[in-house]
């Protein structure tokens, strides 16, 4: 096929007016799609991790700002069998609905930080942020968005903290997070909630079933102070998103309808690419091309088409999600738009589908050319 | 053993209610280093006997056999790999590939065929060459005139070395002198490639070029004349 090359793309070349409105509709929808596609894959992973991590929270609460459960149940939930560390951690969020910039405080023993999660600490020192009480460490994504450094104050609703840090996590959606002191978050004006917490991490020894242990917690507090619902965190995070989960879902149409749309472009472009070239078609086959090469010819023309379209959507998607540092959250959980290889790999690989797919009806037309007739006209 | 075996072929095709027969019970032999003109009035079907030999189109009835092949059995596929090798087309409105210079044009029936790059380049060379528009390789059919436009076409029919050329009308699109300058390029490499030719043309001085001259009368062919090559008067 590497003979016809010049034939090829000479010919995409002759209409570039054309072949350019084509690769850059076939831009378009696969930038969306990419969009769409990173939003349900950024759901994907917090929904899907791993089950021996848990969430205890209170039962029959579903903000972060009504669950208050008892600080000191982490020594309770400490001495059950398969628990390996707990973490009280009270969240505050400048927005429980669902919002394009949510911005959300963890408040978390400092010295369990580095301990439970797995930061690269991109600028700043822990130092700096286990010393001081209003100190906090930023998401890179939240640190991008506000366009925050070391030193910098900033306030959200009642918080205000200093930047000590900011940490880069290989899930993406903990960059949207802002982890402080628990007492800080505990006193801040407005709150006062020393000696509660809004929900407990709890870290399974991977040998337990982490649903028993769950269940234990639960049964544990039915009867206590304030009852629990534990789950893991996969599914907290999903039962959290819930009103979102649906949106996303719906959001999933919309890129098979940039699908849709680009088959369709792809196609009448090809089409009328097909029909301007009957004669030439017929010319082809009069030299002696087969009606299976002239089907390749056009196939190739509309996958060419399609690809480079798909080259350009997917890479300006990658760079708008991997600078643009966006996400979408609920109930203090959050969904980072991010880009990754696999995102990058569906798209180019949808395009070639598309391509290919588009292509086919006219090629088909190509290459059942009549000869004669065609060369009459 | 004659090259071109022609036996009882009848071409018919439906025009709305009226089943039309441009070709009737035509028989015909062609040796091989012929040069057979064909010619009639519009619409007796000259062109489509030629399409019928260049394997083009397939008659009603009847067989072509051309080498000992009997083309008129092979399945489409095979037909276009059978052209590829065997057939050369000069067309009447050159009917070059706009997006491709006239070296890529010339080189566009080789690609079919297992050519090393080596050889294909020099093919084209020696066909460029035999048109004289070697200094014209890189141009683009807009760029050229409508007689060297030809001469890019004639390339590509002679440039794969095929047992027949067959040839449209070569020069019902030109003026009188460049037709002149196209019939005498035909006849040249008529006698320097030692191919089989069969044009068809409305002009009774480029018939009159050919050894033998065929002219087809309400779907029958008739044979007019018979005389050696590039002489003007007939033999038998």
């Amino acid at each position: 096929m590497l003979k016809f090359a010049p034939y090829l793309l000479k010919t995409l070349w002759r209409h570039r007016v054309r072949t350019g409105l084509t690769v850059s509709g076939s831009a378009v929808a696969l930038f969306v799609f990419c969009f769409v596609d990173s939003v349900q894959e950024g759901l994907h992973r917090i929904t899907t991790q791993s089950d021996s991590t848990l969430v205890v929270f209170q039962a029959n609460k579903f903000c972060p700002a009504t669950s208050h459960l008892p600080q000191d149940y982490d020594q309770i939930i400490k001495t059950m069998d398969g628990v390996r560390d707990v973490v009280p951690i009270q969240v505050f969020t400048n927005n429980c609905r669902a919002s394009l910039d949510v911005v959300v405080f963890y408040g978390v023993l400092p010295e369990q930080v580095q301990k439970v999660r797995n930061f690269d600490l991109i600028t700043g020192s822990w130092g700096e942020f286990e010393n001081n009480q209003d100190a906090g460490i930023v998401g890179k994504s939240v640190a991008d968005r506000r366009q925050l450094k070391i030193g910098d104050r900033f306030s959200v609703g009642d918080v205000t903290v200093t930047v000590a840090g900011i940490f880069a996590s290989e899930s993406r959606s903990e960059e949207n997070y802002v982890y402080t002191h628990l007492d800080f978050l505990q006193r801040t004006r407005g709150l006062d909630l020393v000696g509660t917490v809004t929900q407990h991490e709890v870290f399974v020894d991977p040998t337990f079933d982490a649903l028993k242990v769950a269940s234990q917690i639960d049964d544990r507090f039915r009867a206590g102070p304030v009852e629990t619902d534990t789950r893991s965190k996969g599914a907290f995070q999903a039962s959290s998103l819930a009103d979102l989960v649906e949106l996303i879902e719906l959001a999933h149409y919309l890129g098979y309808a940039c699908i849709g749309l680009m088959i369709v472009l792809v196609s009448t472009t090809t089409f009328m690419a097909v029909q301007d070239r009957i004669k030439e078609h017929a010319v082809l086959q009069t030299l002696g091309y087969t009606g299976l090469r002239v089907f390749s010819l056009v196939l190739t023309e509309s996958t060419l088409m399609s690809l480079l379209g798909g080259l350009v959507g997917v890479s300006l998607a990658m760079l708008t999600l991997a600078s643009a540092g966006l996400s979408v959250g609920a109930e203090a959980v959050s969904i980072a738009f991010a880009p990754s290889v696999s995102l990058a790999v569906s798209g180019i690989v949808s395009s070639l589908v598309i391509g290919v797919a588009a292509g086919i009806l006219p090629a088909f037309q190509a290459a059942r050319t009549e000869i004669v007739l065609a060369l009459r006209d | 053993m004659p090259l071109i075996e022609i036996r009882n072929l009848t071409k018919q095709f439906r025009k709305g209610d009226d089943v039309i027969t441009p070709l009737r019970d035509v028989n015909l032999d062609i040796d091989e280093r012929d040069f057979v003109s064909l010619m009639g009035p519009s619409g007796t079907g000259k062109s489509t006997l030629l399409n019928q030999i260049a394997g083009i189109d397939r008659p009603t009835e009847g067989t072509i056999t051309v080498n000992g092949l009997e083309i008129t059995q092979l399945s489409r596929r095979r037909l276009a790999h059978w052209r590829a090798e065997h057939v050369g087309y000069i067309f009447q409105t050159h009917n070059l590939i706009p997006v491709l210079t006239a070296y890529e044009n010339v080189e566009l029936p080789l690609l079919l065929l297992p050519f090393t790059r080596a050889e294909r380049r020099r093919r084209v060379q020696v066909a460029m060459e035999a048109v004289d528009l070697l200094d014209r390789a890189g141009h683009y059919p807009r760029q050229l005139s409508g007689g060297q436009e030809q001469r890019v076409g004639i390339a590509r029919a002679i440039v794969t070395d095929p047992t027949v050329v067959v040839a449209d009308e070569p020069t019902g699109d030109l003026d009188p002198v460049t037709s002149a300058q196209i019939l005498d390029l035909l006849q040249r490499l008529k006698s320097e490639l030692h191919t089989t030719l069969l044009m068809v043309t409305h002009d009774i001085e480029a018939a009159a070029i050919a050894e033998r001259q065929l002219r087809l009368d309400d779907g029958r062919l008739v044979e007019s004349a018979v005389h050696a090559a590039g002489q003007g008067e007939p033999v038998c």
